[in-house]
């Protein structure tokens, strides 16, 4: 325990910086329950993380400050200390099973309703990748419409519409306004709409001035977590005119119709929320870095970085949102919430796919009151550069780095190699060696990177593994309940086991097969953290370069 | 391995300006800088006697790999959904967008090599988004673009109506020599059409801008506009001394095909 404070002390960076002061070695915890301090847990990077310190999931969702979001992480390394014992943990495992019960009951009866609900809404989740025309066209009126999984609407305090995901603004209007009445009048009593709870739906309200957010779900989200899924929204759109221009416009103009500025701008923002229906990045709060050998990830790092520019602040090689490589400015950190967006945006156009775009995008947890640029081209099939600069003259600057990137790549002839490992994005559980272990989740917290194998069977068809991602949603709005949070749960379905943990330093997931029992669950997870140690080079980024 | 990276690059961050750094970020913005003057109109060369066409003095590979004598930036512009991106789809690949709408982000930056009169002619086109978020960024280069294609939708009042405006931001923020070319855009079309041919005619010739009727879904006319800006580029940038001078209004003229079947 004392090498464990010892190491703590490395950690705790006086000048709100992550990267650790030199001279301080990062020692690596080779005990079976390793890293449960935070920068020694399995993944985490060598030095210091890519991204802004987010404490945890609560930090994303919690009210912002307004404008310019926190660059540094702050407080919130003390409590830290989580000295749990694996002896420990399996006791608390033994105690909660008896506890849980009632929610099981509960979650699996909720499961059954669901999937009998999700039957009759096969038809609409099936036309998802239908163009915005049609969605555009769809008449509101229409039992049809009623019956979408999850509206999200976006209004402006006016209460004129911004966006609706199915359906046209226009025909929505009168209903918007109902939305805009209904938080202006418990506005008046000085209280806040956060949610209505119906039979079968919730509709979740998210204020941020000069937009009201609100989404009407028949998932079994949890209001914190819709809630969650609207600020990503506002962050799109955000990302589009900066918080600075936005509220510029409506102090200009009350009843602005932001949709001018916001037009074509709507595929992305439904890709957004398709993609955060089916991806647990957004869940985690974390990006899922493509598995590759240390040697390989190093070497392409170290050209993106030769690759460089006066006016670079990022450059970022991904692969269907998946992350092969980032390279930062020094002293500048991506938020996790930032990057979602350039990959959403990346992943809602295939207009990139040739040519090289130049576009101005807002971060906003990086600075809500700017626009970057970002350089965006294919380097092959699935290889995407994006490269980030402040520099709105600086395209051709910028389009050098890129050639010179591909030029490195070459001449260090890793572009074979590249390619062979952007062909197998994804790895089987069975390496792990778990027999009955169906899939998992693990994020690092400090590196800010998840890893995971690939769904496989029993979790075949997209309705199955619509279910998994819903389990573990479930188990992490369970994990990060504000009022409630849980550090363990373990859950017995018909369907599966399902484990979660969490510490300050990590969050592990694991769905387990239903016949496994709970002491084989919790030696699992001995096992599986084991494993997950002796591949952290390959499954993420443990060496992440600076200019 | 990993091991040995973090001394490797604790030492080099604990000497914050490192000598090997330096010398590199200097000629990564020397490339930049020198690529921008070729592209730029201020570099004095007698080779370049108009709008600054870079002019290798031997074929230069670009970057998809395809020799070039010379090269031109030429920019799309026009309102949202006139088809500029499935005008440039339709010249590069001969082939049509079907189906749903995408609207570009940004800019978007491609290069075709076109043979004229056994000079191989680059064309570095950038298709613009027509929003007016993009605006800021469109603006920002303008000024290097040697030639703009500006369009409208036959089937889009507005985006006619709005041509006014282009004009005007295109001469506040364009060089003055710019070869400029006023398309209208979906002319197969028939049943949608709002705008007359005449009402083209008339408004490019008031600005003195040539101008044609296009169609990405059937390719009439699009390859022509494409040939007919890089034709009147290249005659300007290697003028020969016994070549008769190249007329871009006669040559349009000459070639233009009609959307009809009766027309001459």
């Amino acid at each position: 325990m004392a090498a464990d404070v010892h190491k703590k002390k490395g950690w705790e960076v006086p000048n709100g910086s992550l990267v650790p002061t030199d001279g301080q070695p990062m020692e690596r915890s080779e005990s079976p329950t390793p890293g449960l301090v935070q920068g020694t847990e399995p993944g985490a990077g060598q030095e210091g993380g890519m991204f802004v310190h987010t404490r945890s999931y609560e930090d994303l969702t919690s009210p912002e400050d307004g404008d310019v979001a926190s660059r540094s992480p702050e407080e919130g390394r003390g409590d830290q200390a989580d000295q749990t014992s694996m002896a420990h943990i399996s006791k608390d495992f033994s105690e909660l099973s008896t506890q849980l019960t009632g929610m099981a009951l509960d979650l699996e009866e909720e499961m059954r309703l669901s999937q009998e609900n999700e039957m009759d809404l096969s038809p609409q989740t099936a036309r998802r990748d239908s163009a915005r025309s049609e969605k555009e066209d769809e008449d509101v009126t229409m039992e049809a419409w009623r019956m979408h999984q999850k509206h999200v609407f976006v209004l402006s305090e006016a209460g004129k519409p911004v966006y609706s995901r199915y359906g046209s603004e226009e025909a929505l209007s009168s209903t918007m306004g109902v939305m805009m009445a209904l938080v202006s009048f418990l506005e008046a009593e000085k209280n806040a709409i956060r949610s209505i709870h119906a039979d079968g739906y919730k509709v979740v309200f998210v204020r941020r001035s000069p937009l009201v957010l609100v989404a009407m779900a028949r998932t079994r989200q949890s209001e914190q977590e819709i809630a969650h899924e609207l600020l990503y929204i506002y962050y799109q759109i955000l990302s589009l005119v900066t918080w600075t221009q936005l509220n510029h416009i409506f102090q200009q103009k009350q009843n602005y119709d932001l949709r001018r500025l916001l037009a074509g701008s709507e595929r992305i923002t439904d890709n957004l929320l398709d993609l955060m229906a089916r991806d647990p990045s957004f869940l985690m709060g974390a990006a899922r870095s493509l598995p590759m050998a240390a040697g390989l990830r190093d070497t392409v790092s170290t050209c993106l970085q030769q690759a460089k520019a006066k006016s670079l602040v990022f450059s970022i090689l991904l692969s269907r949102n998946q992350l092969v490589s980032l390279v930062r400015r020094k002293d500048q950190f991506l938020h996790p919430i930032d990057l979602h967006l350039l990959f959403n945006l990346i992943s809602s156009s295939s207009s990139f796919r040739e040519g090289e775009a130049w576009t101005p995008i807002c971060l906003p947890k990086f600075n809500s009151s700017g626009f970057f640029h970002a350089h965006i081209s294919y380097l092959e099939q699935d290889l995407c550069l994006l490269l980030v600069s402040t520099d709105r003259e600086d395209f051709f600057t910028i389009s050098d780095c890129k050639h010179r990137f591909q030029e490195r790549l070459r001449k260090r002839g890793v572009s074979h190699a590249l390619l062979e490992a952007l062909r197998t994005p994804f790895y089987s559980v069975s390496q792990v060696g778990i027999p009955d272990l169906r899939h998992f989740i693990y994020k690092s917290k400090s590196s800010g990177l998840f890893t995971s194998p690939e769904i496989e069977a029993p979790y075949v068809s997209e309705e199955e593994k619509q279910r998994l991602l819903e389990l573990y949603q479930y188990l992490h709005s369970r994990a990060h309940n504000s009022s409630r949070p849980l550090k363990n749960i373990y859950f017995t379905g018909p369907s599966e086991n399902l484990l979660a943990w969490v510490t300050s330093a990590f969050e592990l997931y694991m769905c387990y097969s239903p016949l496994g029992t709970k002491a084989a669950a919790v030696s699992a997870v001995n096992k599986l953290m084991k494993w997950i140690r002796r591949e952290e080079d390959r499954l993420f980024i443990l060496t992440p370069q600076t200019y | 391995m990993s091991r040995k990276k973090t001394l490797k690059s604790k030492g080099s961050s604990s000497s914050p300006p490192s000598s090997a750094l330096p010398p590199a970020k200097e000629s990564g913005q020397a490339g930049g800088a020198a690529a921008r003057a070729k592209g730029g109109s201020s570099r004095p060369s007698p080779e370049l006697p108009l709008n600054g066409a870079v002019l290798p003095s031997r074929p230069s590979l670009s970057s998809s790999g395809e020799f070039y004598d010379v090269a031109f930036k030429v920019m799309l512009v026009g309102d949202s959904g006139v088809g500029k991106t499935c005008l440039l789809v339709r010249f590069k690949d001969g082939a049509f967008l079907a189906g749903s709408f995408i609207s570009t982000v940004g800019i978007d930056f491609r290069n075709k090599v076109l043979n004229v009169d056994a000079v191989k002619v680059k064309l570095q086109i950038w298709d613009t988004a027509g929003q007016e978020r993009f605006r800021s960024v469109t603006h920002a280069y303008y000024r290097d673009a040697h030639a703009l294609l500006l369009l409208y939708d036959v089937t889009n009042r507005a985006s006619f109506d709005n041509i006014q405006a282009w004009l005007t931001e295109i001469h506040e923020y364009a060089q003055q020599d710019v070869v400029l070319m006023l398309l209208g855009n979906k002319v197969d079309s028939t049943q949608d059409r709002v705008v007359k041919r005449e009402d083209g005619e008339k408004l490019a010739k008031e600005y003195g801008v040539p101008f044609m009727e296009t169609s990405a879904k059937s390719g009439l006319n699009v390859d022509l506009a494409f040939t007919a800006i890089a034709k009147e580029l290249k005659h300007r940038s290697m003028k020969l001394p016994n070549e008769p001078k190249f007329k871009l209004h006669d040559y349009v003229k000459k070639e233009v095909r009609g959307s009809g079947c009766c027309r001459s």
